[in-house]
């Protein structure tokens, strides 16, 4: 095996685009060899050092740009990402221990593209754009920007080319009375994975009313996915109807798989828990209230009040 | 983190020291096993069956021994003819003719590199007729169902097992007149309860490397029981127990899954063919399938009879044990299981029938606690359905029907002075048992027993010119710290610090012989040896300073490092001046071993199938009660508090004995809502690594709060010590279950009580 350490992004695409893979925190990639799921590759290109991946950059219209080699250990104590993409941050906070969040990134979370990853329902509410490098045969750079639910397209797969890096993800800029959260169900409070998750974002009229919602839903299909048929909750309070209304649709929309974790039943039916709960934190969030990162244990047990 | 606050002693306040091997383990300078290096040292692999029950049908190896880097691939042709067993001789080391789980070992190799091995135990040509699974203990013991060994008959076994087809070990235990009991009751309730096996699942995955030179072995082994171990490699290598030698480095727990024989004798004939050192280490995957301890399921039906007044008439059981394919430790399963299901209450009339059943799955072992936390889990959530039967607080039927001193136990032990009513009382008023609460809170109580196994055990002491000592003990240290109280016990007995004192342990040709770190047992034991020892160099330092000081032997006391004459601390000898003087004359070397204490003697009673496990030596009781909180959306349970008090008779180790506790406590969470193992149709464990059989973690710790009922106890081991290993995961999981009955309003009937299954109870 040829492992090389990338100085800049550009050897990093340029052993990419000659048939390495990028490793960063290995919290997947090295596991997953392990357990002889996947051999490790021929060819490694460490990206851990790469300090251009590694930016937060807050931009003046408000929207961020988070380099892929940002930690989950960093989105969960950065303070811009709690007030305003909180459910990212929520999202991060609950990736496996404290040592897997100081190695993992949000550009490997993103790529390895499991169902049951913790920051993908949150991306995608919050309106996630990927962005790709990669240099061709003649040394050009070219850069693609992907919308986040465009990039997953199965367990494990992405639309991205084998020489394509994830270098950054850009979150647009957030409305104003606008609050965001992520919840999962889990069966203890370190060390787990998702059996089933729910990101929601809001923002509300001065009334209280819902401008816009979305919601996501984790490890109920073959990727992380966006809830239809929202269009009925706009202008509408979040009261309990509306909030059952939640829960049913993500359990309608949900195709969850029976397996060691859980049978699909329950998986339906939790799933449309964590919606509702989501969606309720969410707007609790918009109105000012503060619920600390991660929702999980600021709302007691497992994800519940 | 888990915080812990422990009231005043009842006696007196226990002592707290850090235990010796402490450092070592926190700073990373301990050695384990695993980190062991040999000059010219092999990996070893196995190649298993990965089948349940099949009939071997091609075994060829040829290709595998041929490959470059190949120096030894052993089977069932290549080790001396020989069944073992402790209680049947069921078992071979390698598969011979049928395979009966997946764990089973086929055929071993050892190669230059664990790759290498990997890839000959790859090469192996290994094809079967697969046979019908066993896997469902109660069809396994209808009269037309697949056997799991055709040839049970034929196999030795120990005189007193009564043993029919699937069923290696039938026990009951009768008293009185169950029939007449049950017609005088007022309310008979009717409960079945089913326990999921579930793990150990130590964190250092077990690791062997064995060396010959000439005719002799050393092993050094990550066993809880070295001359177990040392029994096994000579009864099944046929080598006589001097040639064989088992070193245990530092044991990174074993919670009783690294008790018994395992492996040694596998890479110990592995080395001798490869005439090179071997070393065997397990994966986590291994750690799970593989070894003959795993926790057995069980399906436990409890009949009792009660009073309006809750008064308990009369009780009756039937209980099936999951002993997976081969007869390891578990053979008196049958009768222990009994006994925890009989409980610890004043019951007039008992018959419970107990069996231990084969099946192709993983074969069952000591466990902390064996068949305990299952048994006490069924047994305490039917007690709450009695209590609610007759409209009784769970406290208060507890304190009517649980065993007071001079009652008389389910199997006619009559008891001298126990704590257990106290325990009771006690830990209601810790978990605050009548307090409001909120809708989705509730507690629960839940009381459990367990023996005080006297055994034989030997220990030396020593002590130098310089006035240093060591005790030389066969003790095992598994992680309780037991072995590390015995320094304390030498101390007080010399007058010296326990600081004054290395301990020699872990190495059969270097100590006398102990049963190991398995039943509570190590400071109940070889602390009476250790005592034992020091009283005799005690004997030899009175009598020195007895010349010294020109008094007399009777007057000479031990204390503070020196010795003096009663009444006159001035006229006095330092300990290492004496210990100067017999490095010159008559050494000072003592052993101990003492007498072990006989077994209570059982009236009115009858019990078949009888193993020794009806009469307790210094039984210790104890009560958990917790406070939990229920999501009622998704059935996912939180321990919030739990309230933990023993009567272990005299703690030695304020520090030792909260670890216990608090370790036992999470673990009997873990059984309780997320440990199981899960069979496939075929009868393999489908979550056989740490992702899906989920321990818990620290973060999920509750508040822990404790007390030790420090009262004397017949029969006690030094001190008034009993055991405290395993009684703190008996009664956990049975408190859960019926802080969780309250909020369902009825009992989650299958162990473990899992989120989804709580739900489906909340939905049904």
């Amino acid at each position: 095996m040829n492992f090389t350490i990338a100085a800049t992004v550009k050897e990093a695409l340029s052993a990419l685009a000659s048939g390495a893979r990028p490793v960063a925190g290995g919290s997947d990639l090295v596991v997953s060899a392990r357990h002889g799921k996947a051999p490790l590759p021929d060819q490694l290109i460490a990206i851990d050092r790469l300090r251009e991946l590694q930016q937060i950059v807050v931009n003046a219209d408000g929207s961020v740009r988070i380099g892929a080699g940002v930690t989950h250990a960093e989105l969960e104590i950065h303070p811009l990402i709690g007030s305003t993409f909180s459910a990212l941050a929520d999202g991060s906070a609950l990736v496996g221990s404290p040592a897997t969040r100081h190695v993992g990134t949000l550009g490997g979370n993103v790529m390895n593209a499991s169902p049951a990853m913790d920051t993908g329902a949150p991306l995608v509410v919050l309106g996630a754009t990927a962005e790709l490098q990669s240099i061709d045969g003649s040394g050009a750079l070219a850069t693609r920007l992907v919308p986040i639910g465009e990039l997953w397209i199965g367990p494990g797969r992405t639309s991205a080319q084998p020489n394509e890096l994830c270098v950054a993800i850009h979150l647009p800029a957030r409305a104003g009375r606008s609050g965001s959260a992520y919840l999962r169900l889990e069966y203890r409070r370190a060390m787990e994975i998702a059996v089933v998750g729910a990101a929601a974002s809001v923002s509300l009229a001065a009334d209280g009313s819902l401008l816009a919602v979305s919601v996501a839903l984790t490890a109920v299909g073959p990727k992380v996915f966006a809830l239809g048929n929202m269009e009925s909750l706009r202008g509408r309070p979040v009261d309990d109807a509306l909030l059952r209304e939640v829960a049913s649709l993500a359990e309608e929309q949900a195709t969850p798989i029976s397996d060691l974790r859980a049978g699909a039943s329950y998986r339906r039916h939790t799933v449309g828990v964590m919606a509702r709960r989501a969606v309720g934190a969410a707007a609790e969030r918009a109105n000012g209230t503060t619920i600390a990162i991660p929702v999980n244990r600021a709302q007691g047990i497992g994800a519940a009040r | 983190m888990s915080m812990s606050t422990t009231a005043p002693a009842d006696t007196e306040v226990p002592r707290r020291f850090v235990r010796a091997d402490g450092p070592d383990k926190v700073t990373g300078s301990g050695r384990y096993t695993a980190d062991l290096t040999m000059t010219g040292q092999l990996a070893a692999k196995f190649r298993y069956a990965d089948v349940a029950h099949a009939r071997i049908t091609k075994l060829d190896v040829s290709a595998a021994r041929a490959m470059p880097g190949v120096l030894a691939v052993l089977t069932n042709d290549d080790v001396p003819d020989v069944r073992f067993g402790p209680f049947v001789q069921d078992r071979t080391l390698f598969a011979r003719d049928i395979v009966r789980f997946e764990g089973e070992v086929v055929a071993a190799v050892a190669a230059l590199t664990p790759t290498i091995a990997q890839a000959a135990c790859d090469a192996i040509v290994f094809e079967f007729e697969l046979l019908p699974v066993v896997g469902d203990i109660e069809a396994a013991l209808g009269e037309n169902s697949q056997l799991v060994h055709q040839d049970w008959s034929n196999y030795g076994a120990a005189d007193a097992l009564l043993r029919d087809r699937n069923d290696a070990s039938f026990a009951s235990i009768t008293k009185g007149d169950v029939a007449a009991g049950l017609a005088d009751a007022d309310h008979v309730i009717t409960s079945r309860y089913v326990a999921d096996g579930c793990h150990a699942a130590p964190i250092e995955p077990r690791a062997v490397v064995a060396q010959w030179e000439g005719d002799k072995v050393t092993i050094w082994t990550s066993t809880q029981v070295p001359f177990d171990a040392r029994a096994g490699v000579c009864e099944t290598l046929e080598l006589p127990t001097n040639r064989v030698r088992i070193i245990v480095p530092h044991l990174g727990g074993g919670f009783g899954g690294k008790c018994g024989f395992h492996y040694e004798a596998h890479v110990a004939a592995l080395a001798r063919t490869a005439k090179r050192p071997v070393r065997l280490v397990f994966s986590r995957r291994e750690e799970f399938v593989a070894p003959d301890r795993r926790r057995e399921g069980m399906v436990i039906e409890i009949t009792t009879g009660v009073k309006n007044d809750g008064t308990i008439t009369a009780r009756k059981a039937w209980i099936a044990i999951d002993n997976g394919a081969y007869t390891a430790d578990s053979g008196f399963f049958s009768q222990l299981a009994s006994m925890h299901v009989a409980g610890p209450y004043k019951v007039p009339n008992v018959s419970v029938d107990a069996h231990l059943v084969y099946t192709n799955h993983q074969p069952s072992g000591s466990v902390r606690a064996p068949t305990a936390p299952g048994a006490c889990w069924a047994l305490e959530s039917h007690t709450d359905e009695l209590a609610r039967a007759v409209g009784m607080d769970p406290v208060a039927f507890r304190r009517l029907n649980a065993l007071e001193t001079g009652s008389v136990g389910p199997s006619g032990q009559t008891h001298d002075e126990i704590g257990l009513r106290r325990c009771i009382d006690r830990a209601a008023e810790l978990i605050g048992f009548q307090d409001v609460r909120g809708d989705d809170e509730a507690v629960g109580m839940a009381i459990g027993w367990w023996p005080s196994f006297a055994a034989a055990s030997g220990a030396y002491i020593k002590i130098d010119a310089d006035g240093s000592g060591q005790i030389i003990t066969g003790a095992q240290e598994c992680g309780t710290g037991a072995v590390m109280t015995l320094r304390q016990l030498a101390a007080d007995e010399l007058g010296m610090e326990p600081e004054d004192f290395q301990l020699i342990y872990q190495d059969t040709s270097a100590a006398p012989f102990d049963l190991g770190a398995t039943g509570s047992q190590t400071l109940f034991n070889n602390g009476r040896a250790v005592v034992e020892a020091a009283g005799e160099i005690g004997r030899q330092l009175r009598n020195l300073a007895a010349q010294r000081l020109e008094a007399s032997v009777d007057d000479i006391v031990l204390a503070n490092g020196s010795a003096h004459v009663a009444g006159t601390p001035t006229l006095s000898v330092a300990i290492s001046d004496l210990a100067a003087e017999a490095a010159g004359g008559e050494l000072l070397i003592a052993h101990g071993s003492g007498v072990p204490s006989s077994a209570p003697a059982l009236v009115g009673s009858t019990c078949v199938g009888d193993l020794g496990m009806a009469a307790w030596v210094a039984p210790q009781f104890s009560c958990h009660a917790v406070r939990i909180r229920l999501d009622r959306d998704t059935g996912v349970v939180r321990v919030l508090n739990v309230a933990a008090v023993h009567d272990s008779g005299t703690i030695l180790n304020e520090i030792g004995a909260q670890g216990q506790v608090e370790g036992g406590i999470l673990m009997g969470i873990g059984q309780a809502l997320t440990e199981g193992t899960v069979y496939g149709d075929d009868g393999n464990q489908r979550n056989a690594a740490l992702l899906e059989y989920k321990l818990q973690t620290i973060a999920d710790a509750p508040r822990i709060s404790m007390h030790f009922v420090q009262i004397p106890t017949a029969n006690a081991g030094p001190k008034g010590a009993k055991g405290l290993a395993e009684a703190p995961n008996v009664p956990t999981a049975a408190a859960i279950s019926n802080a969780l009955a309250t909020l369902i309003g009825k009992p989650v009937r299958q162990l473990p009580m899992t989120a989804e299954r709580v739900w489906e109870a909340l939905q049904s």
